[in-house]
């Protein structure tokens, strides 16, 4: 048993090792390109290291720090993911479990989860302000990829599991929480990390189109006017590095939550 | 052990097919009865009716003389495929009829615990069922039907998909662990062998609309040996009732 843990410890370690070694190689890929193409339009590596250094210690413009804009961004992902979340797990759970309800209000339900979020964007200017504005846009964002997996998900669920425990008597409730959800946990966090990409992509177009000092799109366009290109793309890796630990997060709840599929067996 | 414990009397049909034309038959308490037929004469539909699950068209099914009902009565149930629960432990899994049945929590771990040691799953307490062979998969299956003071265990073909030392190593084990804990069983079977290995009653059942051709009482001492010319006779008296 030991040698095997070992053996997933080093293979860890070899996996970080190489993720670190690829992104050194792009760095330096970067660097070497922005040498030779030598443009105020591509900046390098330093340029962008000292327009990150300069956000975080001084602010924008306004004197905004980076770190300002990114908990306002990242707060306003987190108010509608969590509102997707909140909503399209029951829902999707009630749709799933009763065809009927699904059937009868799917031609309202669906048309909608076409309708991208940014198209939402002038009626949710005209209708809502602030935070609230940015966590409806990233609700609708969210909502979709919980609510559609949550639904597929209930399809997997096995008779015969329902059959275990309706022999022993079990209730309509016992059978949803211990053998419904269990089953659909799974897909609901894989939801939950499509929604939360949905998310990010919302925010930044959201932030775009204006109403707001803070976060990290207003700050991107801000810098777009004065054609300086570093900060814009500090602005993007940090958009993208929140993005990937916030990801990482959930993979982790996954694998700690379904050790009875992750687990190795040799 | 003369006390009826179960009371049927069905007929069962979908549409147009009849299923059951008629069975009747009477199980006393900590009888193994083993009901033995040929593929697709309704064996599996049959337990589904034992159990409470499948009100069937016509007749009724008495368990201590009240309407079968999973609800009121403990009833065990073993699946002819695997039935663990894949996200719970081979002790959580053999746990679920108890906490279903909501026996206090320092009672589901005595008896948990007592039925591991005897279906002898000492050690694999906390392996996900991913991480045990099929045929120890069906042992939690086994054991979890014993755990609960089951009224009544219906075990549908459980040794089916096992190879055939594991299966005659299971028969075996099951009639310890009866032999243990006393239970009424109902088991389903298409192998005679099986059946009149196992039970100390043998119903054959005739192809669809099924009725019952046979009720023979095995009077063998137990453990059995299939090759002895007793059972061998018996075998051969199974034989002549299912297939004519």
């Amino acid at each position: 048993m030991k040698s095997i843990s070992t053996k997933i410890v080093s293979a860890d370690i070899k996996a970080v090792a190489l993720s670190v070694l690829s992104l050194i190689a792009f760095l330096g890929f970067w660097q070497i390109t922005a040498y030779y193409v030598a443009s105020p339009f591509f900046p390098s590596v330093g340029a962008v290291f000292k327009a990150f250094k300069n956000l975080i210690m001084n602010g924008d413009t306004q004197g905004i720090s980076l770190a300002t804009h990114s908990w306002a961004s990242l707060y306003r992902v987190l108010l509608g993911f969590n509102l997707g979340v909140l909503l399209g797990v029951p829902i999707g759970l009630l749709m799933g479990l009763n065809k009927q309800i699904y059937n009868s209000t799917r031609s309202v339900v669906e048309p909608f989860r076409f309708i991208p979020p940014i198209a939402w964007i002038p009626l949710a200017i005209i209708f809502f302000a602030g935070d609230t504005r940015f966590a409806f846009l990233i609700f609708l964002g969210a909502f979709f990829p919980v609510y559609t997996s949550t639904l597929v998900g209930v399809q997997r669920v096995e008779p015969l599991h329902k059959k275990v425990v309706a022999v022993y008597g079990a209730s309509k409730f016992y059978t949803l929480m211990h053998v419904v959800i269990p089953t659909v946990l799974p897909d609901i966090l894989g939801g939950m990390r499509v929604a939360m990409g949905a998310a990010w992509l919302t925010i930044v177009a959201a932030e775009l189109a204006g109403g707001t000092n803070e976060g990290l799109g207003r700050m991107m366009l801000n810098y777009a006017e004065l054609l300086k290109i570093p900060e814009i793309i500090v602005g993007m890796i940090v958009i993208g590095a929140i993005g990937f630990v916030i990801n990482e997060l959930l993979l982790m709840v996954e694998r700690y939550l379904f050790k009875w599929r992750w687990q190795v067996t040799l | 052990m003369n006390k009826s414990k179960l009371d049927v009397d069905i007929y069962h049909a979908y549409g147009d097919l009849v299923v059951h034309d008629g069975i009747q038959f009477i199980v006393k308490e900590n009888e193994f009865l083993c009901v033995c037929g040929p593929s697709g004469c309704g064996k599996t539909t049959l337990l589904d009716i034992l159990s409470g699950l499948l009100k069937p068209t016509g007749g009724s099914v008495l368990l201590d003389g009240e309407s079968v009902d999973p609800k009121k009565h403990s009833i065990s149930f073993v699946f002819q495929e695997p039935s663990t629960l894949p996200w719970l432990t081979v002790w959580e899994n053999i746990a679920t009829g108890l906490k279903i049945k909501k026996v206090p929590r320092n009672e589901i771990r005595k008896k948990v615990d007592e039925v591991i040691r005897i279906v002898g799953l000492g050690g694999f307490e906390n392996f996900y069922p991913h991480q045990i062979s099929g045929g120890m998969k069906q042992r939690v299956s086994i054991a979890r039907a014993f755990a609960t003071d089951a009224d009544l265990i219906l075990m549908d073909e459980p040794f089916v998909s096992l190879d055939q030392p594991t299966r005659e190593r299971m028969q075996q084990e099951v009639l310890d662990i009866w032999k243990n804990l006393r239970r009424t069983i109902v088991f389903v079977t298409h192998n005679l062998e099986e059946a009149v290995f196992l039970g100390d009653r043998v119903i054959t059942l005739s192809q669809k609309p099924t009725k019952i051709k046979a009720d023979l009482k095995i009077d063998l001492p137990r453990p059995r040996d299939p090759l002895s010319p007793a059972f061998t006779e018996i075998r051969a008296q199974c034989f002549s009732f299912l297939h004519h």
